[in-house]
C-alpha cells in the first residue's frame, strides 16, 4: 500500500531501520493496533500523527517491548526480531523517550544516565560518573549538568537526560512522544536542532505529536494513525496541515472567529465577578511565586493567560478557586472580602476548576466513574440530603456528564483509570463545566487532546462566555488564546505582565511579554 | 513471534476471585491433609471431627458465632480505617484498652445490668477510642505514620492490662491467675452460649456499609482515601475525617474488647485479645475494602480459629495451627493475584472482532 520512498538517496538496498508488517495488538474488548505497516528509514524524521487513542503509544510500546503484539512482525535491518523487555529492544538501538519521564527524581543527572546501563563503570565516584555524563552531553550536543539533581530541573532540562541516556546506550532510532508538550519554544527550537544533527548522522527518529505545525516542520515523513489502524505514509514536503488535520481526525476541522459573539449572548459585565488586589504568594521555601497581581474577572469575558509554564500560573488557578492561600493581597468575589482559601467555598460561589494536572488531582482513580462524577455537587440535592449520599442520584448525574462529553461508558461503576487519559479529561471539564455558574478557570484544558477534542474544548469555554460566566483559560497556545479571549495577561516569574486587549494583540509583542521584556520596554521600542 | 499465553487485567472480577480463593482453600486443604497423613494422623477423620465440632453442631456453631464477634467488630475498625488510606494496625490494643475501661465500671459501678450494661458500653468504646488519640493526632496534624504509632501502643495495652490483672484488680475472690474477678453483670444470651453482642456487631458492620456507601461523610471518607488530593480540590476537609475515622476505628476494637469481657470472658484476663486484633488486620484484608464482605471473611477466619482447637486436643501442636492458617492465607493470597490474569485466546480474529472500540 505504501511503497517506500526513499527521499535522502540511500544506496540501494538499504534496509529499513524499523519495518513493522501487519502488526495487531489487542485488550479486552479494545482492538488498539490492527494491520500496521510502518517503514522507518535511516536518516529520516518519521511523525506518527493521531487523535487520542488513535493508538500510537500502543505501537511504540509494542515496538520498544513494552507490550508483544498479538500479531505481526518487527523487522530490524532486514531480521526479524522478538523483544520481551524494553532491555532487548533498546540492545537493539532503539530508544524512547516517554512523555511522562522515567527519571529517579532523588537522584543527579549522572547518577540517573549510568543507572541500568551495562556499560557503565563497575566502580564509579560521583566525579567520574559527572566526566563520563560530561562527555556523552557534549558529543550528543545535549547540554546538561551532570551533578544536578533531577528534581531541581526544568523539564526542557529533564528531557535532555532522558534523550542523552537512550543515546549513551547506541540508540539508532529515537523514539519520542510528544516531545514538546512540555517545552518553551526556545526548548523546542533546540530540541529539533539536535534531532536534524542526530538524523545527519544516518539515525532515525520517530516523534509523536499532535501539533501539526511542528510535523511540518521536523519531519521527512508523516504516518496517519485513525482507530488502531494506519491511514497511510506520507512525504511531509506533499503535504499541508490541514489536510494532516483532516485525515488524522477523518472530518474536517471548522475553523471559527470565537471571539464574535452570538446572537442573544451575554454581554461583558460591567462589575467584576471576582477581583484579586496586589496578591502575592510564597511558597515553603519563602520564594514568591506570585507577585502582586491584581487582576478583575468580569462575567460574559475570556480572560486569556499566556506565559511559559511554571512561572507563577499555578499559583494563580489556586488562588482564584481557594486551594492556595495568599500571602498578601486581598480577593473580592462579588465585592465581597474572601478572607480564607477554602475550595468548598469557592465552589459552592459557582466556581468551576479544570486544573492543570487533572488526573491526578482532580479524580480519585481506582473509585467508579459515578462517584468521580459526583465530587462537585455531593453535598447539595438531588445527590446530597440530610447528610446522605444518594448513589442512585449520583449515577443519573455521571450518565448526564458522560452523555455531555460524549464518551461512551459501558459501566459507570468501574474505576475513572480504566478509561483513557482523554476521555477523563473530558468528564472533568464536563463536570467542573457544569458547577461553574459564575467562573471558570481552566488551566490548559486543551493540553493532551487531539484537534477535534481542542476544539470542543474551546466551545465549551466561549459557551460559558456567552451564558454570562467568567472565564480564566490559561494556556500555551498563542494561537488558541487569540481565538477566544477578549484580554490576554502574560505571566512571567509570577508578575501579571501585561493585560491587553486581544483584538489589537500581536504575538510578538506577547512573545517579548512572555520572554520578561517589561510592557514600557515594547512600546518604547516600537515608537522608535 | 513472542506471545503470552496470560493478560493482566487492571481490577480482577469478585466473581474470578470468589473462585480462585475457593480453588485455593481447597488446595490448602488437600496439602495439609497430605502433610498431616505423612506425620501419621488420618486426614478423614481429623476433618470429621472438625466438620462436627464446628458446623455440624450447636455447640460448634456457638463456638463460631462467639469467635466471630470480635473478629466482626476488629475487622470492621481495619476496613472502616483502610478506607480513608490508613492502616489500624493498633486494633489488639484498642480492645484491651476497651476492655480494660469496660472492666473498670464492672468492677467501679454496682447496680443492675440495665444501668451498668450501657455504661460498659460507653465506657469500651471511649476507651478505644482513647486508645488511638494520639496516633490520630500525630496523623492528622504532623504526618507521624499511623502503622508505626497503633502497632506499639498495642504492647503497651496488653502488660497494662497483664498489670492489672496481677495487681489492683487482681482476683481476690477465687485466686483465678492473671485475671479480675468475675463481673457481676453480663450480655444476656441469645441462643446457647451465644450473646447478643453477636447480632449487634453483624448489624453495626452492616450500618457502617451502608454509612459508607450512603453518606455524604462516607463519600468524603472514600474520596479522601482514594486521593487526598482530589479530597482537597473538592473541599473535603481530610484532616477532620482521618480523625473521625481513626476514633471510630478505635471505638470499634474497643466495643470489641467490652462484648469480649461482658459477653464470653466475664472477666479481664492477661492475653484475652487472644490476636483478634491482629486477625482482624487479616479480616479486613480478605474483605478487600469491603465492609459486607467482613462477615464472611471473619466466618473464615473463626473457622480456622475453631478448627485450631479441635486439632490441639488430637495432640497437635498450637504452632501447626498457625501453619496452617498461614497457608491458607497464603493460598488465597495467589489466588487473588492470579484472579487478575485471564487467558489469552491463541486466534484472536474472532475473539476481538466484537470488541472493535478504540478507547
Amino acid at each position: 500500500m505504501n511503497k517506500p520512498s526513499n527521499p535522502n538517496g540511500r544506496a540501494p538496498g538499504t534496509p529499513p531501520v524499523l519495518q513493522l508488517r501487519g502488526i495487531g495488538k489487542f485488550f479486552p474488548g479494545v482492538i488498539a493496533n490492527k494491520d500496521v505497516d510502518l517503514d522507518v528509514w535511516p536518516g529520516e524524521i518519521h511523525a506518527l500523527l493521531g487523535e487520542n487513542g488513535a493508538g500510537k503509544s500502543t505501537l511504540m510500546n509494542v515496538v520498544t517491548g513494552i507490550y508483544q503484539p498479538e500479531e505481526g512482525e518487527i523487522i530490524l535491518d532486514g531480521y526479524g526480531q522478538t523483544f520481551t523487555s524494553p532491555q532487548e529492544a533498546i540492545r537493539a538501538g532503539i530508544g524512547m523517550v516517554h512523555q511522562h519521564f522515567k527519571l529517579v527524581e532523588a537522584f543527579t543527572v549522572a547518577e540517573n544516565i549510568h543507572l541500568g546501563w551495562d556499560e557503565a563503570p563497575r566502580i564509579a565516584s560521583p566525579a567520574v560518573m559527572e566526566a563520563r555524563t560530561q562527555e556523552i552531553s557534549e558529543r550528543f550536543g545535549f547540554p546538561v549538568r551532570p551533578d544536578a539533581r533531577v528534581c531541581d530541573l526544568s523539564a526542557g532540562e529533564q528531557q535532555r537526560v532522558e534523550i542523552l541516556r537512550v543515546l549513551a546506550r547506541k540508540a539508532r532510532l529515537l523514539i519520542m512522544d510528544e516531545p514538546t508538550a512540555v517545552l518553551t519554544p526556545e526548548e523546542t527550537r533546540e530540541l529539533f536542532r539536535a534531532l536534524r544533527a542526530f538524523r545527519a548522522q544516518g539515525n532515525a527518529v520517530i516523534i509523536i505529536s499532535h501539533k501539526l505545525d511542528e510535523v511540518m516542520e521536523i519531519s521527512d515523513r508523516v504516518s496517519i494513525l485513525r482507530g488502531g489502524r494506519k491511514i497511510g505514509t506520507f512525504n511531509t514536503a506533499d503535504c499541508n496541515p490541514s489536510m494532516l488535520a483532516a485525515t488524522m481526525v477523518g472530518r474536517d476541522i471548522v475553523r471559527r472567529d470565537m471571539r464574535t459573539r452570538p446572537e442573544g449572548a451575554a454581554p461583558i459585565a460591567p462589575e467584576p465577578i471576582m477581583q484579586l488586589r496586589h496578591v502575592s504568594v510564597r511558597d515553603d521555601r519563602g520564594v514568591e511565586t506570585l507577585r502582586d497581581v491584581s487582576l478583575d474577572l468580569h462575567g460574559g469575558e475570556i480572560l486569556g493567560i499566556a506565559g511559559v509554564a511554571g512561572n507563577g500560573q499555578r499559583e494563580l488557578t489556586h488562588v482564584l478557586t481557594g486551594l492556595m492561600a495568599r500571602t498578601s493581597g486581598e480577593i473580592l468575589l462579588d465585592g465581597a472580602l474572601v478572607d480564607r482559601a477554602d475550595p468548598a467555598l469557592f465552589a459552592a460561589a459557582g466556581v468551576g476548576h479544570i486544573p492543570e494536572d487533572r488526573l491526578r488531582s482532580a479524580l480519585a482513580p481506582s473509585l467508579s466513574i459515578t462517584a468521580n462524577m459526583a465530587l462537585r455537587e455531593y453535598a447539595q440535592p438531588p445527590i446530597g440530603r440530610h447528610g446522605l449520599y444518594d448513589a442512585t442520584a449520583a449515577g443519573a448525574l455521571a450518565h448526564d456528564i458522560a452523555g455531555l462529553a460524549q464518551v461512551n461508558i459501558p459501566d459507570f461503576a468501574m474505576p475513572i483509570r480504566n478509561l483513557s487519559g482523554g476521555n477523563q479529561q473530558r468528564l472533568v471539564a464536563r463536570r467542573e463545566i457544569r458547577i461553574a455558574s459564575r467562573v471558570l478557570v481552566a488551566a490548559y484544558p486543551a493540553r493532551g487532546l487531539d484537534i477535534g477534542a481542542i476544539a470542543t474544548m474551546l466551545g465549551y469555554l466561549t459557551d460559558l462566555r456567552d451564558q454570562g460566566v467568567a472565564v480564566v483559560f490559561i494556556s500555551e497556545d498563542l494561537e488558541d488564546l487569540l481565538n477566544v479571549s477578549d484580554r490576554i495577561g502574560v505571566m512571567f516569574h509570577g508578575r501579571l505582565m501585561s493585560v491587553i486587549p486581544a483584538a489589537g494583540a500581536d504575538i510578538a509583542t506577547i512573545g517579548m511579554l512572555m520572554g520578561g521584556r517589561e510592557p514600557a520596554d515594547i512600546q518604547a521600542g516600537a515608537a522608535q | 513471534m513472542a506471545t503470552r499465553a496470560f493478560q493482566r487485567l487492571p481490577t480482577a472480577p469478585a466473581g474470578r476471585i470468589l473462585m480462585l480463593r475457593l480453588v485455593a482453600i481447597i488446595l490448602s486443604l488437600f496439602i495439609i491433609a497430605c502433610v498431616l497423613a505423612l506425620s501419621g494422623h488420618s486426614p478423614l477423620m481429623l476433618a470429621e471431627l472438625i466438620i462436627h465440632s464446628t458446623l455440624g453442631s450447636r455447640f460448634g456453631l456457638e463456638d463460631l458465632a462467639l469467635f466471630m464477634c470480635p473478629l466482626l467488630l476488629t475487622g470492621a475498625a481495619v476496613t472502616v480505617c483502610g478506607t480513608i488510606g490508613l492502616w489500624n494496625i493498633g486494633a489488639e490494643g484498642q480492645f484491651y484498652a476497651g476492655a480494660i475501661a469496660a472492666t473498670g465500671v464492672a468492677l467501679g459501678v454496682h447496680g443492675s445490668a440495665l444501668t451498668v450494661l450501657p455504661l460498659m458500653t460507653i465506657a469500651g468504646i471511649v476507651g478505644g477510642m482513647a486508645w488511638i488519640t494520639v496516633p490520630t493526632l500525630a496523623r492528622a496534624y504532623a504526618g507521624v505514620n499511623e502503622i508505626i504509632t497503633t502497632l506499639l501502643l498495642n504492647f503497651i495495652a496488653s502488660l497494662l492490662t497483664y498489670y492489672l490483672t496481677t495487681g489492683p484488680w487482681r482476683d481476690r475472690i477465687s485466686g483465678a491467675q492473671v485475671s479480675t474477678q468475675r463481673i457481676s453483670v453480663s450480655i444476656p444470651e441469645m441462643w446457647g452460649i451465644v450473646h447478643w453482642g453477636f447480632p449487634v456487631a453483624i448489624v453495626i458492620v452492616i450500618g457502617l456499609a451502608l454509612v459508607l456507601s450512603r453518606t455524604r461523610w462516607g463519600y468524603e471518607i472514600r474520596i479522601g482515601g482514594a486521593n487526598p488530593e482530589a479530597a482537597r480540590y473538592a473541599g473535603i476537609p481530610v484532616r477532620l475525617r482521618i480523625i473521625s475515622v481513626m476514633l471510630l476505628s478505635g471505638g470499634l476494637a474497643g466495643l470489641a474488647g467490652m462484648f469480649e469481657v461482658a459477653g464470653t470472658v466475664h472477666r479481664l484476663q492477661g492475653g484475652m485479645a487472644n490476636n483478634f486484633g491482629y486477625l482482624g488486620i487479616v479480616v479486613a484484608v480478605l474483605a478487600r475494602g469491603s465492609c459486607l464482605n467482613v462477615i464472611p471473611a471473619a466466618l473464615l477466619m473463626a473457622l480456622i480459629l475453631d478448627s485450631g482447637i479441635v486439632m490441639q486436643t488430637q495432640q497437635l501442636s498450637a504452632s501447626v495451627i498457625l501453619a496452617i492458617t498461614g497457608l491458607i492465607l497464603f493460598m488465597i493470597a495467589i489466588g487473588d493475584e492470579l484472579a487478575h490474569y485471564r487467558p489469552l485466546a491463541r486466534t484472536t480474529p474472532q475473539g476481538t472482532a466484537a470488541g472493535s472500540k478504540v478507547s
